[in-house]
């Protein structure tokens, strides 16, 4: 992958959620970055692990979860290209959950110290990537709300739109169909529910003529009834430099 | 390990397990069963579309168990 590529959805997320300034997108496009392929479903870094680099999602899905004493995980967030998921361990030294991935991905990894250093010479990149980890948490909020009281088909078509309106932001979400590469098990650990009754759901939204998901991708069959299902509000995104 | 399937039955609708999972023991899949029969009986019963949930379990392909959750409201 060339190097620009590796940072274009970065930047073109920054554009338009952040409204970076060109000097800005200057300054990420010079950020030494070492590039890694992760195959699927691989750790990137472990719960206690002490990181040393923040990693930026070039191509690719990952997820951020934690496991519990019985062996079950909870999936946490949904990652895409174009988002740094770990940022945070740029302060947290030490891990309190995991990355990893869901498909086979192109990840970039931008040290520690050359962050540290980019945030002292320019303010401005320092203020962005504060704001990006404050949307990461807004988007926690939202996870907890959507978990804890939607029902289950409800919660699955919250997670969706979600995705699919940070998909548009990088070009990645085209007419009615965008990918979701959860499996059956992977959708029950992000929604709280078992893989059987996460089967359940897919094939309820599909009876109803709302959503199928098929493979890895969904695609729309009813956009009016899959929003107001959703109950979604995608204002805790803040996808513009205004909100 | 044994692959157990888990259908779904509502109201007599049934939902075939057409993956099946591998679990350690009979006690996992009994675990799994219940979790999933009260998950699902929450979303159906508060949504009304069902009151009798029923998850029919198979180990290797043999009958194993059903967990039955049935939903009763008494008037006073």
């Amino acid at each position: 992958m060339p190097s620009d590529a590796i940072r274009a959805a970065l930047v073109k997320r920054l554009r338009i959620s952040s409204g970076i300034t060109d000097d800005d997108v200057k300054e990420i496009e010079a950020l030494p970055i070492v590039v890694r392929q992760f195959p699927a479903e691989t750790p990137v870094v472990r719960d206690g692990e002490r990181a040393t680099d923040c990693c930026l999602i070039a191509d690719g899905f990952c997820v951020r979860s934690k496991t519990i004493a019985s062996g079950k995980r909870q999936i946490l967030s949904i990652h895409i290209p174009g988002e740094i998921p770990d940022l945070m361990s740029l302060f947290l030294h030490v891990m309190d959950h995991e990355l990893s991935t869901l498909t086979p991905s192109t990840l970039g990894f931008i040290s520690h110290e050359t962050l540290q250093k980019l945030h002292r010479r320019s303010p401005g990149i320092a203020e962005m990537f504060w704001r990006d980890t404050l949307i990461d948490a807004a988007m926690f909020r939202e996870w907890i709300v959507n978990v804890g009281q939607r029902p289950a088909p409800a919660r699955l078509a919250h997670v969706m739109v979600e995705l699919r309106e940070r998909l548009k932001l990088i070009g990645r979400a085209e007419g009615n169909s965008f990918d979701m590469p959860l499996t059956q098990e992977q959708i029950g650990e992000a929604l709280g529910i078992t893989a059987v009754h996460a089967n359940r759901v897919i094939r309820q939204l599909r009876q109803e003529g709302i959503v199928e998901l098929q493979r890895g991708r969904v695609t729309v069959l009813d956009e009016r009834k899959l929003l107001e299902l959703a109950d979604f509000d995608g204002r805790y995104l803040h996808q513009s430099p205004m909100l | 390990m044994p692959r157990f399937h888990f259908d779904v039955h509502e109201n007599g609708r049934v939902i075939p397990d057409e993956n099946g999972q591998d679990l350690a023991n009979e006690s996992e899949a009994r675990k799994e069963a219940v979790m999933t029969g009260a998950s699902i009986a929450r979303d159906a019963f508060v949504a009304g579309s069902a009151q009798r949930v029923v998850i029919d379990v198979s180990e290797d392909g043999a009958p194993f168990l059903k967990v039955s959750i049935t939903l009763e409201v008494e008037k006073a």
